[in-house]
């Protein structure tokens, strides 16, 4: 430790003296020494601007500047920008406006906004881009603050109630008092003021921090593991390794448990997760693991799917024979008779795709905290987790707890795109390091160590062949697919039938063959992502689509409407699609885009593509067998009657299920959105709910929560018609009022009914379950993968600007026309969809995680691995295609995962109008690009050569 | 960060800074915006134990224009100077260079000094600096030193500055009239990601004549590369689109690219040769008096 030096910094107006150690970023200071953690940690790299504070009236990254830099200075920090209680009006913008989703990235962009117009009161968009280029955003929510900096003054005098926002023209609106709204979202001010406490916000009093180290070799055995050093450096308190910790595999699918909490014998890639330390503080716990020593024995390692299954590779788990020549899950599904459809097809097209190895990069970096209550009884886990019931119910397995031992809390997520889904070493060591040491333990990690844990996309090589009639219907299709599964299982066995399921969603397919391979590498696991599995082939397949029509002299809309999915169809592969608006998403994208004026009309550089794709609004089926529902909820109406409680454990992760599901609750009760207070989060506070994947909390949180709210408001009905002397059937609530449908004068006051209620028999309690309907799907093996009860569609039209000579790309526009039933609430659904078009342009664009021959990573960070900036977000117009679902809470199903699909086909089919290159290897970087100019070039002047 | 255990100084003279400079020697860095240093120290790629703050250090952040010379102190930071009305008028694709770098928050706390000293191989200002013919003044333990700004750079992430020295500012002549500048800049993500290639060019012209031209191309060379060749080529020669693509075939030749996760070295190649010609374009529309 070197002296630590008295500084003196005045923090939103109040002088503060510190001892800090010279090394300490502001950054930690502030959240450390002042509790100011409203600053949040993103990459501390200087990539994400999360950390952004004003200092001396500038934007600085506070993780870039050493607080002893700052003595002196005058620091204002998300908690000082509202003054005397009254939210500052960009803060009241972003809140109405939708600017914020899992809000993590929110206190760094409001403070580079402030001061930004502290500077200059009206900025231009170009200015505005300009000073939030540093601030990453990876829910995508850039549109809109662009929007709240330039409408900020249309909120300075409004309070930050909970009444409807903007109205927008765009939204079909039923007859509905608050589904339907764009009501102000529940987690909004909190997530603006930074008072939101993420996990790794939490301070316990007694709390130690743990630390993990990860394997410095691609594959290997473990000789020796010397923690003695470690042990040796003052503040440590317990180091652990594969011997400490329960004797289990565990992971994700019961079929395949296939990962160590820490690696016993052997390691399979580089990160795999080693060891771990506790100490008093996060830095000392840095500084222990780097001096944990590991002899390995270097085994030979595999980096893709194709060298992984030769005969020669070197096995990556030996331990179980199912997984001989690396394969960790093969599929084998042929419905109809391909061999036929190609013969019956006047045109076939075939093709290889490689995907790319996407990281979702939340700015969230994953947390944990465990605690043991009760002298060691009782287990308290915090965990930044979009499926906390998942993680309850491994540390129940692996602790051998029974699950109501164990009490998951899940703190606000900063983002997840199903990087969060699954118990990590975080949780594990967490728990085993805290029953150690009788303190609570918090562990993290690093932007670093979070894309090395991974779990992000499957890389997939596709051989897609597609055959069509003279008129555009298709015949056959067949796809075979390897999916680089890295040294896990995660979620991909998952992930390697939704490859294949969900092609026949979207079109007729009468005859459809695939095989697919989820094979092991030595690099780390992929797992679960936005739109999981689904936008790779969905690319490969709109990308055939498009070179089929140009065939034959078809448009793209055309051939796609001659195949598209319509209502109460059975696909080939035995899925039921219920409502389906997909052909008039097409039709409405046709007509309303643009694209009959722009396509083949554009200059050379100029194209415009189109692309569709859609998701199942929830799984059939849980990732392990149990007969529980899906979803569950309880609504308490209060004492009062003027406020009711919704207990569920669902998880806000930033898609906004916060806001909507009490919308629905708030709607079925017939009363007002800002009655509902929500009692989530908490697996003792509200029941199980599976979680926040596979897009399924609207659906099936929605109808469990509709449910509850039914069964609570038969109760106060009850009374009511008691009180009005009619029949209770006859009532209808709306709006906090209670009244005869027929004559509507005759009311009650919905709180007075409520207020009666409890006063004659006690709490009115309202329970709810969900579980999608039985019998979902066929009867082959895994066709349980794609069922769901509802599926939604979309289609997407792109504009792009290709720089001809460096093979540059702009996103200049996108317009969406998806369906996805009844929208609940138009700002979070557009913002899903906004949101879902970035991603999907930094999938097909920018992203790849890359690894050297050793297998390092290559940009485990925020540098090298690009995401989307603000001044890459294209213009976006989001149009909903309402259809009516009837197994969703008043028609609706999923938004926040389909919106994906689309995008990747819709950019790499307007960069080939744009320039007739056809690129096959995500991302499509300029580079190649260029070489398909070159190519085309080459084969051009052949053209002309061979002219005589 | 790694850069604990740290001892951090915090000199009130330019004198201090060097005497404490010296003292350490390979064990002490200077630190000014820090924006690099510390993540460097953090990832290891650098190390030293000994911070030697220059925040303290008066008179290092002016921005004037003096005697024919835009004199910029090596501790201005990149948002000063690309708001320095001095800057917008006398060399505006400065400005321009500058806000490709970073975000607002990097450019608020990076100094032009420190884009120089940590020399990495992408740096942004250096090479508008050498192709308007920039000198820069150091000081050190034993006495001061100006040299062109085309000599300061060895290799990667290396100067000729000693340990104890200290660049203290950038001078570069004032264009003269009939004078253009450009900063063509290849990057992969629209803002906050480093240059794949870029290439800076400014130009003289009389009449229809170049007078003077130089190239020098950032990203693709250990160093930035002043391109002596095109220089050669265009001096007394008519400011047209062919002769500046030949200029970009001679630019692609003369770079020394690497490979690496941004490009390869043949893109990079490539890059040039359509990035030379576009920043002399706009050199010549800019010392025509051309809206560019």
């Amino acid at each position: 430790m070197s002296e630590q030096v008295l500084i003196t910094l005045t923090v939103n107006g109040q002088e503060r003296a510190v001892a800090v150690e010279p090394s300490a970023t502001l950054l930690r200071v502030l959240r450390d020494e002042l509790q100011l953690t409203g600053t949040k940690a993103g990459c501390e790299a200087g990539d994400c601007g999360s950390c952004t504070v004003i200092v001396d009236g500038e934007a600085v990254n506070s993780c870039l500047l050493l607080a002893v830099e700052a003595d002196g200075a005058a620091i204002t920090t998300i908690e000082g920008l509202a003054t005397g209680g009254e939210l500052h009006e960009l803060q009241k913008a972003f809140v109405k406006l939708g600017a914020l989703q899992c809000g993590y990235c929110t206190p760094g962009q409001l403070m580079a906004a402030k001061a930004l117009i502290d500077h200059n009161p009206q900025p231009s968009r170009a200015e505005i881009r300009q000073a939030l280029g540093g601030n990453l955003c990876r829910c995508g929510t850039y549109p809109r603050i662009i929007e709240a900096i330039e409408q900020r003054h249309t909120f300075a005098d409004e309070t930050l109630d909970t009444k409807p926002g903007p109205h927008d023209e765009r939204d079909q609106k039923r007859d509905h008092a608050v589904v339907g709204q764009s009501v102000t979202r529940y987690d909004g001010p909190d997530k603006v003021t930074g008072r939101s406490l993420y996990t790794a916000d939490i301070r316990l009093l007694d709390m130690v921090y743990g630390k993990i180290l990860g394997s410095t070799v691609a594959h290997g055995t473990i000789k020796r593991i010397d923690t003695s050093a470690a042990r040796a450096l003052p503040g440590v308190l317990a180091v652990i390794t594969g011997e400490d910790v329960p004797d289990i595999w565990y992971g994700v699918s019961p079929a395949r448990y296939d990962e160590r909490i820490l690696a016993t014998e052997r390691v399979r890639y580089v990160g795999d997760e080693v060891a771990a330390v506790a100490a008093i503080d996060e830095e000392t716990a840095e500084q222990a693991v780097a001096l944990i020593e590991v002899q390995y024995e270097e085994l030979p390692a595999v980096f893709d799917p194709e060298s992984a299954m030769a005969p020669e590779a070197e096995l990556i788990h030996p331990e179980d024979p199912r997984f001989a020549g690396n394969i960790n899950t093969r599929v084998e599904w042929d419905f109809g008779d391909v061999e036929q459809g190609f013969a019956a097809a006047d045109c076939i097209r075939e093709q290889r795709f490689v995907g790319n190895r996407t990281y979702q990069s939340p700015i969230e970096p994953h947390a944990a905290i465990a605690r043991w209550e009760h002298h060691g009884e009782r287990l308290t886990v915090w965990s930044s987790s979009q499926a906390p019931h998942y993680k309850q119910h491994m540390l129940a397995r692996v602790f051998e707890l029974p699950m109501g031992n164990i009490r998951m809390i899940r703190p606000p997520v900063g983002g997840g795109f199903g990087a969060k889904c699954e118990t990590t070493p975080l949780e594990l060591c967490a728990v085993v390091l805290a029953r150690q040491l009788g303190r609570p333990v918090m562990m993290k990690y690093s932007r670093r160590e979070m894309v090395y844990h991974f779990r992000g996309r499957h890389k997939q090589y596709i051989d897609m062949k597609i055959g069509v009639k003279k008129d555009g219907t298709i015949t056959a299709v067949q796809s075979r697919i390897l999916l680089d599964g890295g040294a896990y299982t995660s979620f991909g066995i998952i992930t390697v039938y939704y490859a294949g399921s969900m092609l026949p969603t979207l079109y007729k397919i009468p005859n459809y063959k695939y095989d697919g391979y989820r094979v092991y590498t030595n690099l780390p696991a992929s797992g679960a992502m936005r739109g999981h599995g689904v936008p790779q082939p969905r690319w490969a397949m709109e990308s055939l689509l498009d070179d089929l029509a140009e065939e034959l002299g078809l448009d793209p809309i055309e051939i796609r409407l001659r195949n598209a999915m319509e209502p109460n169809t059975r696909t080939i592969n035995d899925l039921d699609i219920s409502s389906c608006e997909f052909k008039k998403t097409l039709e409405r994208a046709r007509d309303e885009s643009g694209w009959l004026e722009k396509r083949g009309q554009l200059p050379p550089g100029k194209g415009i593509g189109v692309g569709c794709g859609g998701f199942v609004s929830g799984a059939g089926y849980p990732i392990y067998r149990s007969d529980f529902p899906h979803s569950n909820a309880l609504i308490r109406v209060h004492e009062d009657g003027k406020a009711v409680s919704l207990h569920i454990a669902t998880a806000e992760i930033g898609q906004g299920c916060d806001t909507v599901l009490p919308q629905i609750a708030a709607e079925e009760l017939g009363i007002p959105y800002d009655w509902v207070w929500l009692a989530e989060c908490d697996s003792v506070l509200a029941p199980t709910d599976l979680g926040s994947y596979a897009s399924r909390v609207t659906l099936m949180g929605g109808n469990a929560v509709k449910m509850a709210a039914a069964a609570a408001k038969v109760q106060i009905l009850k009374v009511a018609g008691r009180q009005l002397g009619c029949d209770p059937h006859g009532l209808t609530a709306r709006d906090g009022r209670i009244f005869v449908a027929e004559h509507p004068e005759l009311a009650i006051g919905w709180d007075e009914a409520a207020r009666l209620a409890f006063s004659e028999s006690g709490p009115v309690v309202g329970t709810g379950c969900y579980r999608p309907p039985p019998g979902l799907g066929g009867k082959y093996k895994g066709a349980a993968v794609g069922t769901s009860p509802a599926y939604s569609f979309a289609t997407s039209v792109c504009e792009v600007a290709v720089d001809l000579e460096t093979g540059a790309v702009k996103v200049e526009r996108f317009s969406d026309f998806s369906d996805a039933g009844t929208v609940i609430n138009p700002v979070t659904f557009h913002g899903q969809v906004e949101g879902g078009i970035i991603m999907g342009l930094g999938e097909t664009l920018l992203e790849d995680t890359v690894h050297d021959d050793t297998g390092a990573l290559v940009n485990p960070d925020l540098h090298g691995y690009l995401i989307p900036t603000i001044s890459d977000a294209p213009e976006i117009e989001s149009h909903a295609v309402e259809s009516y679902e009837p197994h969703g809470p008043f028609g609706a199903k999923e938004i926040g995962e389909g919106c994906l699909p689309p995008i990747l086909g819709a950019i790499a089919n307007a960069i080939y109008d744009a320039c007739g290159v056809r690129v096959t290897e995500l991302p499509i970087t300029p580079e190649k690009i260029l070489r398909g100019l070159a190519t085309q070039r080459q084969a051009g002047s052949k053209l002309s050569d061979d002219r005589p | 960060m790694a850069c604990r255990n740290t001892t951090y100084h915090r000199p009130q003279s330019i004198a201090e800074a060097c005497q404490i400079a010296g003292e350490y020697g390979i064990r002490g860095r200077f630190l000014a915006g820090g924006t690099e240093l510390l993540i460097d120290l953090d990832s290891g790629r650098d190390r030293a134990d000994q911070l030697i703050s220059l925040r303290d250090v008066p008179d290092l952040c002016e921005i004037r224009i003096e005697a024919g010379e835009l004199r910029i102190g090596a501790l201005a930071t990149l948002s000063a100077i690309a708001t320095a009305p001095d800057v917008v008028r006398a060399l505006p694709a400065l400005r321009e260079a500058i806000l490709t770098m970073g975000g607002q928050q990097i450019r608020n706390r990076a100094t032009i000094g420190g884009n120089f000293c940590r020399a990495v191989p992408c740096a942004d200002t250096p090479p508008l600096c050498i192709a308007a013919g920039a000198r820069l003044e150091i000081v050190g333990a034993t006495g001061a030193r100006t040299l062109p700004a085309a000599d300061f750079f060895v290799g990667p992430r290396q100067t000729v500055l000693d340990r104890s020295e200290i660049l203290t500012e950038i001078r570069i002549p004032v264009p003269p009239a009939h004078s253009g500048a450009s900063y063509q800049r290849f990057s992969l993500r629209h803002g906050m990601a480093v240059a794949v290639a870029a290439v800076a060019a400014v130009l003289q012209l009389d009449g229809d004549e170049i007078t003077s031209a130089r190239v020098v191309l950032s990203a693709v060379a250990p160093v930035p590369l002043l391109v002596g060749e095109c220089t050669d080529l265009l001096v007394g020669r008519k400011p047209v689109p062919d002769l500046f693509a030949e200029a970009g075939t001679i630019a692609a030749a003369a770079a020394q690219p690497i490979t690496d996760l941004r490009g390869s070295a043949e893109f990079r190649r490539e890059l040039l040769a359509v990035l030379t010609p576009r920043a002399l374009n706009e050199a010549a529309a800019r010392a025509k008096g051309e809206a560019a």
